[in-house]
């Protein structure tokens, strides 16, 4: 019932492109079996490769809402799955008190009063006072909607752990109402930059999508469709300068996201052509640490071509 | 086809990645929704549901084609057919000219055929092909077997064939175009080799027994470790930094109810009236800074090399780590890690620094330390070392020991060797001990484990 109307990963694959999202035929593939499948895609790659864009591009070609939980050190239950709102449920006590003094008139014992009281409890732990967090919308939602968990690898590992039965059985166990079952099952779509192993466990429940950096044709149709502005000459060289840079041992190499702000930059400064004086005051765009500025000027001044420096590099170089 | 897929995760089992059965279960399903036509679409719905680390695409990448090729090695051409019967005449001739040994092969060579599967397994005996279980013996194994069908000595027979044929008055340009097809059709056969031997131990792998778990090799002395009980541990590095993990993260979740904060209670409780509804405590738990010191040398080799993977897969833990290694000089080690494994990290190490006689000097490594990396040592640091402390007589430099203890928050010294055997010979440990804030004896892994998880907290 929850399944999405796309009856092909080619399906998915347009809606996708409608939404200005340029998806490969892995991601469409994956993406779409994750969904058949109901299970949880658990998205890695480095950083701006588009992962979170994916989640939202998702959401919009599905018009679904987008529930977002961001992930950091120290998150838990009460901030990521629901909490009880106390102030509300002290202001009611002392509004509902002329109330509750009718309800225990007439009883002498104190443990009469107590199991008389007992009666009413459910109505301080009941849906009115819960304040639902992320993770408990997105199970409670009377549409069906895109979870986007983002960055988990930021998060602790046991709170790792607790998502385990969300993400297996899309429940929440809450000790005071029991079990909470999703009316339709959401799309989760997990995001990682592989900052720490994941568990086994979590691995285990999800499919896996790895995105490498896109090569120069895919990046140049992200570049022409996000930046149409741009001119298509000046869109190639932009993306293949990038593209050097990237192959080039950088701390941080430029992400697709950086290289839409540079285009953006470009058109904004009426470039024509990327000639040294619009790459020395643009470059600090791509590249965000002062020794990777200083090394990428003193290449491009010298006009040599950058070198395939051996790199130290967090992802396979290709697959 | 089924029994081919479960074939295939046996083999990426026993080829190191980790493949649970409702992982198997999961690549049948989405293989049922996607159909097998596609080849692509089947390969991407195998690698989602299976392989679930960036490490293990590769593997993923090399064993698919093995189990899932087109199983079509390219045919060769038939090397007569562009000829006119008097070039055939003449190549006939020379043929019969040549040396036995060259004319079986180009004789096989001629036609463009590919070898049968009896040629194959017959080539295979032959080699002992089915004596080998790890796809690293490919190329090796391929080649063996390119050898005993003489395939290597083509250059060789081309040469004297095609000095007969000048002889006998052929054209230069038909020369060339016969040394082209043989050359073809010998890259075909040694593709299909390649293909060949590469199934054939995609096979086996897939084929041997799931390895014992070996409890034992935990409390094995790391002196007595062997080459494969290191492969052991070293796969179960993971699981056991995992442990610890866990029991560290609670601990400090645990310990978070330290003093009142009474700003931040104030503040919380405005909404409250400033009735303090909701307690604030400060959480004062560092993670701990780490400068860690390795002797590489033959005897702690192993020790070391624990030590660090263990450190480096609890990374999450630790807000910082420094790592050196030390034979005779200090090395710093830390920049290894990135990007790596930690296990290719290691052996990079250890690659750069081979073992053999080595001048074990504690002393003069601690003058490179204190010279160029001591600003990595502050009073929240933990400073440890991992060696036995013998010197060869060195100057072992006590006066260095006791600075950075001075600056260090402690200094933990972990030695693989017994206490007794401490102060003998050029062992410096006795000397060093009254510097150490603690000093402990890890004979084994599970020493080990317990030492990390008592330094960290």
């Amino acid at each position: 019932m929850t399944q999405f109307m796309f009856q092909t990963p080619q399906a998915l694959r347009e809606a996708l492109g409608k939404q200005q999202y340029i998806a490969s035929d892995e991601i469409a593939t994956i993406l779409f079996l994750s969904n058949q499948l109901d299970k949880p895609l658990l998205v890695e790659g480095p950083a701006g490769v588009g992962k979170t864009e994916l989640a939202k591009a998702i959401a919009g070609a599905t018009q679904r809402e987008l529930i977002r939980l961001q992930c950091y050190e120290g998150l838990d239950e009460t901030k990521a799955l629901y909490e009880w709102e106390y102030a509300k449920q002290l202001l009611y006590t002392q509004l509902l008190r002329d109330k509750l003094q009718e309800t225990l008139s007439g009883i002498t014992t104190l443990s009469e009063a107590a199991d008389r009281l007992a009666q009413e409890e459910d109505v301080f732990f009941s849906d009115r006072f819960l304040l639902q967090r992320p993770l408990l919308r997105a199970i409670l939602s009377e549409k069906p909607v895109v979870l986007l968990i983002d960055e988990i690898d930021r998060s602790d590992a046991e709170f790792e752990a607790f998502l385990l039965e969300v993400l297996s059985d899309f429940q929440i166990s809450i000790p005071e109402l029991g079990t909470l079952s999703a009316r339709h099952i959401p799309l989760v779509v997990l995001t990682s930059n592989n900052t720490r192993e994941l568990s086994e466990a979590l691995k285990r429940r999800c499919l896996y999508l790895f995105i490498q950096y896109p090569t120069l044709e895919q990046e140049l149709a992200v570049v022409r469709l996000k930046v149409p502005e741009l001119s298509a000459d000046l869109a190639r060289q932009a993306v293949e300068l990038v593209q050097r840079l990237r192959k080039m041992d950088f701390r941080k190499a430029p992400s697709i996201s950086e290289t839409l702000d540079w285009a953006k930059a470009l058109v904004k400064l009426n470039a024509s052509m990327l000639d040294e004086n619009t790459l020395q005051t643009t470059l600090s765009i791509l590249l965000k640490h002062e020794n990777d500025l200083q090394r990428a000027r003193k290449l491009i001044k010298q006009d040599q071509p950058l070198r395939d420096e051996r790199r130290i590099n967090r992802w396979p170089e290709d697959r | 086809m089924e029994q081919r897929i479960v074939q295939f995760i046996s083999a990426l089992r026993n080829s190191g990645v980790r493949v649970s059965l409702a992982e198997s279960e999961d690549a049948f399903h989405a293989i049922r929704l996607m159909g097998v036509q596609d080849r692509d679409v089947f390969q991407m719905a195998l690698r989602s549901t299976l392989v679930k680390d960036f490490h293990a695409i590769p593997v993923f990448d090399e064993l698919f084609p093995l189990f899932f090729g087109h199983n079509q090695p390219p045919v060769g051409e038939n090397v007569l057919q562009n000829l006119t019967p008097d070039e055939l005449e003449m190549l006939a001739q020379a043929l019969e000219q040549l040396a036995q040994r060259w004319r079986n092969l180009l004789d096989r060579l001629m036609e463009g055929d590919q070898l049968t599967d009896e040629e194959l397994a017959q080539l295979a005996m032959l080699t002992g092909l089915q004596n080998i279980d790890q796809m690293r013996y490919r190329e090796w194994m391929s080649r063996r077997m390119e050898q005993s069908i003489g395939l290597s000595k083509l250059d060789e027979a081309l040469e004297a064939l095609l000095e007969l044929l000048e002889a006998m008055g052929m054209e230069m340009e038909k020369q060339q175009e016969l040394k082209a097809a043989f050359q073809a059709n010998a890259r075909a056969l040694s593709e299909q080799i390649r293909q060949y031997t590469g199934e054939q131990i995609a096979r086996q792998i897939s084929e041997q027994p799931p390895e014992a778990a070996q409890n034992e090799v935990y409390q094995r002395p790391f002196h007595a470790l062997s080459e494969k009980d290191m492969e052991v541990l070293r796969k179960d590095v993971k699981r056991l930094a995992s442990l610890l993990r866990t029991r560290l993260a609670l601990r400090r979740k645990r310990a978070k109810n330290g003093r009142l904060d009474p700003k931040s209670t104030i503040r919380h409780n405005l909404r409250h009236q400033n009735v303090p509804i909701v307690l604030k405590f400060r959480d004062r738990q560092l993670k701990p800074r780490l400068v860690v010191i390795c002797d590489i040398s033959t005897s702690m080799r192993y020790c070391s090399e624990l030590m660090l993977s263990l450190l480096y897969t609890l990374q999450d833990q630790i807000s910082k780590t420094f790592a050196f290694a030390f034979i005779h000089d200090m090395e710093f080690v830390s920049p290894y890690f990135s990007g790596r494994t930690v296990q290719e990290a290691v052996r990079e190490i250890l690659v750069k620094n081979p073992s053999g006689y080595y001048n074990t000097d504690l002393g003069s490594s601690l003058e490179t330390y204190v010279k160029g990396y001591f600003d990595t040592l502050d009073s929240r640091t933990t400073f440890i070392v991992v060696g036995d402390g013998r010197n060869n007589y060195n100057d072992p430099r006590i006066d260095l020991v006791e600075k950075i203890n001075r600056r260090a928050r402690q200094l933990i010294w972990l030695n693989p060797e017994a206490p007794h055997l401490w102060g003998s010979g050029d062992s410096d440990m006795l000397k060093y001990a009254q510097w150490c804030d603690l000093l402990l004896h890890v004979r084994n892994l599970s020493d080990l484990t317990a030492a990390i998880d008592r330094l960290l907290t």
